[in-house]
Protein backbone atom coordinates (compact mmCIF):
# COMPACT_ATOMS: atom_id res chain seq x y z
CA UNK A 1 0.00 0.00 0.00
CA UNK A 2 3.03 2.12 1.30
CA UNK A 3 4.69 1.57 -1.88
CA UNK A 4 1.75 2.39 -4.10
CA UNK A 5 1.24 5.82 -2.48
CA UNK A 6 4.97 6.57 -3.33
CA UNK A 7 4.63 5.85 -6.77
CA UNK A 8 1.41 7.17 -6.92
CA UNK A 9 2.77 10.77 -5.91
CA UNK A 10 5.15 11.67 -8.25
CA UNK A 11 2.78 10.43 -11.37
CA UNK A 12 0.28 13.07 -10.04
CA UNK A 13 2.84 15.66 -9.54
CA UNK A 14 4.41 15.20 -13.37
CA UNK A 15 0.31 15.18 -14.94
CA UNK A 16 0.00 18.22 -12.82
CA UNK A 17 3.07 20.19 -14.34
CA UNK A 18 2.81 18.81 -17.94
CA UNK A 19 -1.37 19.97 -17.52
CA UNK A 20 -0.21 23.30 -16.30
CA UNK A 21 2.36 23.88 -18.59
CA UNK A 22 -0.40 22.90 -21.70
CA UNK A 23 -3.25 25.31 -20.21
CA UNK A 24 -3.17 28.86 -21.36
CA UNK A 25 -0.74 31.91 -19.62
CA UNK A 26 -3.61 33.90 -17.82
CA UNK A 27 -4.47 37.33 -19.63
CA UNK A 28 -3.15 40.43 -17.58
CA UNK A 29 -6.93 42.49 -16.62
CA UNK A 30 -7.58 45.63 -19.01
CA UNK A 31 -7.44 47.67 -16.55
CA UNK A 32 -3.92 46.98 -15.81
CA UNK A 33 -2.07 50.14 -16.21
CA UNK A 34 -6.06 52.36 -15.96
CA UNK A 35 -5.95 55.21 -13.06
CA UNK A 36 -8.01 54.17 -10.50
CA UNK A 37 -8.84 56.23 -7.22
CA UNK A 38 -6.52 54.91 -5.02
CA UNK A 39 -4.00 56.45 -7.46
CA UNK A 40 -5.28 59.57 -7.11
CA UNK A 41 -5.54 59.19 -3.47
CA UNK A 42 -1.77 58.37 -3.07
CA UNK A 43 -0.64 61.09 -5.47
CA UNK A 44 -2.75 64.04 -3.37
CA UNK A 45 -0.94 62.64 -0.30
CA UNK A 46 2.16 62.52 -1.92
CA UNK A 47 1.95 66.34 -3.23
CA UNK A 48 2.17 69.60 -1.55
CA UNK A 49 2.53 72.90 -3.65
CA UNK A 50 5.06 75.37 -2.02
CA UNK A 51 5.91 79.17 -2.96
CA UNK A 52 9.16 78.76 -4.45
CA UNK A 53 9.88 80.88 -7.85
CA UNK A 54 12.80 78.79 -8.50
CA UNK A 55 13.54 74.81 -8.87
CA UNK A 56 16.99 75.19 -7.66
CA UNK A 57 16.30 76.64 -4.76
CA UNK A 58 13.49 74.73 -4.37
CA UNK A 59 15.74 71.11 -4.67
CA UNK A 60 18.49 72.96 -2.31
CA UNK A 61 15.45 72.77 0.03
CA UNK A 62 14.38 69.33 -0.36
CA UNK A 63 18.09 68.48 -0.12
CA UNK A 64 18.28 70.23 3.02
CA UNK A 65 15.47 68.81 4.39
CA UNK A 66 16.03 65.37 3.81
CA UNK A 67 19.78 65.42 5.18
CA UNK A 68 18.01 67.42 8.84
CA UNK A 69 15.97 63.94 8.10
CA UNK A 70 19.46 61.72 8.32
CA UNK A 71 18.67 60.95 4.97
CA UNK A 72 21.98 60.25 2.48
CA UNK A 73 21.67 61.96 -0.84
CA UNK A 74 22.15 59.69 -3.17
CA UNK A 75 21.13 61.30 -6.99
CA UNK A 76 20.09 64.33 -7.56
CA UNK A 77 19.15 65.75 -11.45
CA UNK A 78 18.50 69.77 -11.49
CA UNK A 79 16.84 69.55 -15.48
CA UNK A 80 14.74 66.85 -14.10
CA UNK A 81 14.10 68.14 -10.92
CA UNK A 82 14.92 64.76 -9.58
CA UNK A 83 16.40 63.81 -5.74
CA UNK A 84 16.89 60.14 -4.27
CA UNK A 85 17.76 59.42 -1.07
CA UNK A 86 17.93 56.83 1.55
CA UNK A 87 18.71 56.13 5.28
CA UNK A 88 19.30 52.93 7.46
CA UNK A 89 16.79 51.96 9.52
CA UNK A 90 18.51 52.46 12.61
CA UNK A 91 19.02 50.82 15.26
CA UNK A 92 18.33 47.99 12.85
CA UNK A 93 20.96 48.30 9.45
CA UNK A 94 19.47 45.51 7.64
CA UNK A 95 16.42 47.91 6.74
CA UNK A 96 16.02 50.65 4.41
CA UNK A 97 14.26 53.51 3.95
CA UNK A 98 14.10 55.29 0.42
CA UNK A 99 12.61 58.17 -0.85
CA UNK A 100 12.50 59.88 -4.51
CA UNK A 101 11.40 63.61 -4.24
CA UNK A 102 10.89 65.16 -7.89
CA UNK A 103 10.24 68.93 -8.11
CA UNK A 104 8.00 70.59 -10.87
CA UNK A 105 6.90 74.20 -11.34
CA UNK A 106 3.49 75.01 -11.01
CA UNK A 107 2.74 78.59 -11.65
CA UNK A 108 5.24 81.42 -12.48
CA UNK A 109 5.76 81.49 -8.33
CA UNK A 110 4.71 78.24 -7.10
CA UNK A 111 6.82 74.32 -7.43
CA UNK A 112 4.61 70.96 -6.92
CA UNK A 113 6.81 68.92 -4.99
CA UNK A 114 5.82 64.90 -4.79
CA UNK A 115 7.62 62.56 -2.42
CA UNK A 116 7.42 58.72 -2.85
CA UNK A 117 8.50 56.79 -0.08
CA UNK A 118 9.10 53.04 0.27
CA UNK A 119 10.58 50.63 3.31
CA UNK A 120 12.16 47.74 2.42
CA UNK A 121 11.31 48.48 -1.45
CA UNK A 122 7.96 48.19 -0.04
CA UNK A 123 5.73 51.74 -0.96
CA UNK A 124 4.29 53.67 1.89
CA UNK A 125 0.75 54.69 2.48
CA UNK A 126 0.58 56.25 5.64
CA UNK A 127 -0.36 59.80 5.00
CA UNK A 128 1.28 60.58 8.85
CA UNK A 129 4.38 60.27 6.97
CA UNK A 130 4.33 62.27 3.95
CA UNK A 131 2.52 65.12 6.49
CA UNK A 132 5.88 64.97 8.46
CA UNK A 133 8.14 65.01 5.52
CA UNK A 134 6.27 68.14 3.98
CA UNK A 135 6.20 69.64 7.40
CA UNK A 136 10.28 69.56 7.58
CA UNK A 137 10.53 70.68 4.14
CA UNK A 138 8.46 73.33 4.52
CA UNK A 139 10.56 74.64 7.54
CA UNK A 140 13.61 74.24 5.43
CA UNK A 141 12.48 76.44 2.69
CA UNK A 142 11.74 78.97 5.01
CA UNK A 143 14.79 78.49 6.14
CA UNK A 144 16.66 78.63 2.68
CA UNK A 145 14.67 81.79 1.60
CA UNK A 146 15.52 83.93 4.81
CA UNK B 1 22.43 22.98 19.53
CA UNK B 2 22.67 25.77 22.37
CA UNK B 3 24.86 27.66 20.11
CA UNK B 4 22.04 27.79 17.41
CA UNK B 5 19.72 28.65 19.74
CA UNK B 6 21.44 31.45 20.95
CA UNK B 7 21.59 32.76 17.35
CA UNK B 8 17.82 32.29 16.92
CA UNK B 9 17.58 34.53 19.71
CA UNK B 10 20.09 37.13 19.00
CA UNK B 11 18.49 37.45 15.28
CA UNK B 12 14.53 37.79 17.04
CA UNK B 13 16.13 40.31 19.24
CA UNK B 14 17.27 42.26 16.45
CA UNK B 15 14.31 41.35 14.46
CA UNK B 16 12.15 43.14 17.22
CA UNK B 17 14.33 46.38 17.05
CA UNK B 18 12.23 48.44 14.72
CA UNK B 19 11.72 51.72 14.34
CA UNK B 20 8.01 52.87 13.23
CA UNK B 21 8.68 54.78 9.66
CA UNK B 22 7.19 58.00 10.64
CA UNK B 23 9.48 58.36 13.15
CA UNK B 24 12.38 58.85 10.32
CA UNK B 25 10.54 61.96 8.72
CA UNK B 26 10.50 63.77 12.10
CA UNK B 27 13.19 66.17 13.70
CA UNK B 28 14.42 64.89 17.06
CA UNK B 29 16.41 66.49 19.20
CA UNK B 30 19.79 64.62 17.56
CA UNK B 31 18.77 66.48 14.50
CA UNK B 32 20.60 70.07 15.60
CA UNK B 33 23.78 68.51 16.89
CA UNK B 34 23.97 65.83 13.93
CA UNK B 35 23.52 68.71 11.37
CA UNK B 36 26.45 70.95 13.60
CA UNK B 37 29.08 68.16 13.34
CA UNK B 38 28.10 67.60 9.63
CA UNK B 39 28.58 70.91 8.71
CA UNK B 40 31.12 73.84 7.99
CA UNK B 41 30.81 77.49 6.78
CA UNK B 42 33.55 78.38 4.25
CA UNK B 43 34.63 81.44 2.84
CA UNK B 44 35.28 80.90 -1.05
CA UNK B 45 34.76 83.02 -4.36
CA UNK B 46 32.28 80.52 -5.85
CA UNK B 47 30.02 77.47 -5.57
CA UNK B 48 32.28 75.79 -7.80
CA UNK B 49 35.33 76.92 -6.38
CA UNK B 50 34.23 75.38 -3.02
CA UNK B 51 33.22 72.24 -4.74
CA UNK B 52 36.28 71.74 -6.82
CA UNK B 53 38.06 71.75 -3.42
CA UNK B 54 35.88 69.62 -1.92
CA UNK B 55 36.56 66.88 -4.80
CA UNK B 56 40.31 67.56 -4.17
CA UNK B 57 39.73 66.70 -0.93
CA UNK B 58 37.98 63.55 -1.41
CA UNK B 59 40.34 62.57 -3.83
CA UNK B 60 43.27 62.98 -1.16
CA UNK B 61 41.51 60.76 0.75
CA UNK B 62 41.63 57.66 -1.83
CA UNK B 63 37.92 58.52 -2.70
CA UNK B 64 36.72 58.10 -6.17
CA UNK B 65 33.82 60.65 -7.19
CA UNK B 66 31.16 58.65 -8.87
CA UNK B 67 28.20 61.51 -8.77
CA UNK B 68 28.23 65.26 -9.12
CA UNK B 69 25.45 68.21 -9.41
CA UNK B 70 26.88 71.63 -10.10
CA UNK B 71 23.63 73.09 -9.86
CA UNK B 72 22.89 71.85 -7.04
CA UNK B 73 26.10 71.46 -5.23
CA UNK B 74 26.31 67.77 -4.70
CA UNK B 75 29.14 65.29 -4.42
CA UNK B 76 29.25 61.39 -3.80
CA UNK B 77 32.30 59.70 -3.64
CA UNK B 78 33.18 56.00 -3.13
CA UNK B 79 36.19 53.97 -1.62
CA UNK B 80 36.74 50.15 -0.69
CA UNK B 81 38.87 49.02 1.94
CA UNK B 82 39.53 45.81 3.51
CA UNK B 83 37.73 45.86 7.28
CA UNK B 84 39.21 43.52 9.02
CA UNK B 85 40.08 44.20 12.50
CA UNK B 86 42.16 42.46 14.86
CA UNK B 87 39.54 42.33 17.81
CA UNK B 88 36.74 40.17 15.64
CA UNK B 89 39.77 37.78 14.61
CA UNK B 90 40.68 36.89 17.98
CA UNK B 91 37.35 36.66 19.19
CA UNK B 92 36.55 34.40 16.14
CA UNK B 93 39.49 32.12 16.87
CA UNK B 94 39.77 31.87 21.03
CA UNK B 95 35.17 30.74 20.70
CA UNK B 96 36.41 28.46 17.54
CA UNK B 97 38.98 26.80 20.38
CA UNK B 98 36.98 26.84 22.96
CA UNK B 99 33.80 25.25 20.37
CA UNK B 100 36.22 22.59 19.57
CA UNK B 101 37.11 21.46 22.84
CA UNK B 102 33.22 20.75 23.10
CA UNK B 103 33.18 19.04 19.59
CA UNK B 104 35.69 16.77 21.32
CA UNK B 105 33.80 15.87 24.02
CA UNK B 106 31.16 14.93 22.04
CA UNK B 107 28.91 17.93 21.57
CA UNK B 108 27.73 19.67 18.44
CA UNK B 109 28.87 22.95 19.74
CA UNK B 110 31.15 24.46 16.95
CA UNK B 111 31.28 28.18 16.72
CA UNK B 112 32.64 30.28 14.25
CA UNK B 113 32.12 33.72 14.45
CA UNK B 114 31.38 35.30 10.97
CA UNK B 115 33.86 38.83 10.61
CA UNK B 116 33.82 42.09 8.79
CA UNK B 117 36.06 41.26 5.39
CA UNK B 118 35.69 44.85 3.12
CA UNK B 119 33.93 47.83 3.72
CA UNK B 120 32.73 50.21 1.46
CA UNK B 121 32.89 53.81 2.72
CA UNK B 122 30.64 56.06 0.92
CA UNK B 123 30.70 60.27 1.29
CA UNK B 124 27.47 62.22 0.08
CA UNK B 125 28.40 66.11 0.16
CA UNK B 126 26.67 69.14 -0.41
CA UNK B 127 27.72 72.49 -0.77
CA UNK B 128 25.45 75.59 -1.02
CA UNK B 129 25.80 80.00 -0.68
CA UNK B 130 24.42 81.14 2.48
CA UNK B 131 24.26 84.82 0.96
CA UNK B 132 23.03 86.45 -1.83
CA UNK B 133 27.00 87.38 -2.70
CA UNK B 134 27.21 84.11 -2.71
CA UNK B 135 31.06 84.24 -0.76
CA UNK B 136 30.18 82.52 2.27
CA UNK B 137 28.63 78.89 2.07
CA UNK B 138 27.65 75.91 3.84
CA UNK B 139 29.32 72.60 3.44
CA UNK B 140 27.32 69.56 4.89
CA UNK B 141 28.89 66.21 4.41
CA UNK B 142 28.19 62.31 5.46
CA UNK B 143 29.77 59.52 5.56
CA UNK B 144 28.62 56.26 5.50
CA UNK B 145 29.95 52.46 5.11
CA UNK B 146 29.14 49.12 3.62
CA UNK B 147 30.54 46.44 5.61
CA UNK B 148 30.86 42.66 3.99
CA UNK B 149 31.12 39.43 6.49
CA UNK B 150 33.03 36.29 5.78
CA UNK B 151 31.65 32.71 6.15
CA UNK B 152 30.79 30.89 9.29
CA UNK B 153 29.27 28.44 11.10
CA UNK B 154 27.02 27.25 13.96
CA UNK B 155 27.32 23.27 14.93
CA UNK B 156 26.47 21.97 12.00
CA UNK B 157 24.58 25.21 9.84
CA UNK B 158 27.67 26.69 7.96
CA UNK B 159 26.92 30.35 7.59
CA UNK B 160 27.89 31.50 4.00
CA UNK B 161 29.89 34.91 3.33
CA UNK B 162 28.90 38.08 2.00
CA UNK B 163 26.20 39.23 4.51
CA UNK B 164 25.53 43.01 4.41
CA UNK B 165 25.78 45.53 7.10
CA UNK B 166 25.44 49.46 6.57
CA UNK B 167 26.46 52.19 8.94
CA UNK B 168 26.33 55.55 9.26
CA UNK B 169 29.77 56.76 10.24
CA UNK B 170 29.49 59.04 13.40
CA UNK B 171 32.58 59.76 15.09
CA UNK B 172 33.45 63.57 15.10
CA UNK B 173 37.08 62.92 14.45
CA UNK B 174 36.62 61.81 10.71
CA UNK B 175 34.54 64.89 10.07
CA UNK B 176 36.87 67.30 11.92
CA UNK B 177 39.71 65.24 10.06
CA UNK B 178 38.20 66.07 6.66
CA UNK B 179 36.86 69.66 7.28
CA UNK B 180 40.87 70.48 8.53
CA UNK B 181 41.79 69.50 4.93
CA UNK B 182 38.99 70.97 3.28
CA UNK B 183 39.36 74.40 5.07
CA UNK B 184 43.46 73.84 3.30
CA UNK B 185 42.09 73.34 0.39
CA UNK B 186 40.11 75.94 -0.07
CA UNK B 187 42.54 78.31 0.88
CA UNK B 188 44.99 76.46 -1.83
CA UNK B 189 42.29 76.91 -4.30
CA UNK B 190 41.67 80.72 -4.04
CA UNK B 191 45.37 81.14 -3.87
CA UNK B 192 45.32 78.60 -7.30
CA UNK B 193 48.51 77.21 -5.55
Amino acid sequence: MRRATSVCYPLLLAAGILLSACASPPTPPENLLAPDAEQAAAREMQTRSFDVADRTQAMRGVIAALQDLGFIIERANEPLGLVTAARFAEPSYQDMVGITVTVQPEDSDKMRIRANVIYNNKPITDPKIYQNFFATLERSIFVGRN
Amino acid sequence: MPAAGLLVVLAFATACAHTPVEEFFRLTAESAAQRAAETRMFEAASERELLSASAAVLQDLGFQVVESVREVGFLRAAKERSAREYSQEIWRWVLFTFSTIGLASGSNTLILLPVDLQQQIDASLVARPLDAAGSRHEVRVLFYRIVWKSDGASGNQSIPPGEQRMETIRDPRIYQLFFAKLSKAVFLEAHKI
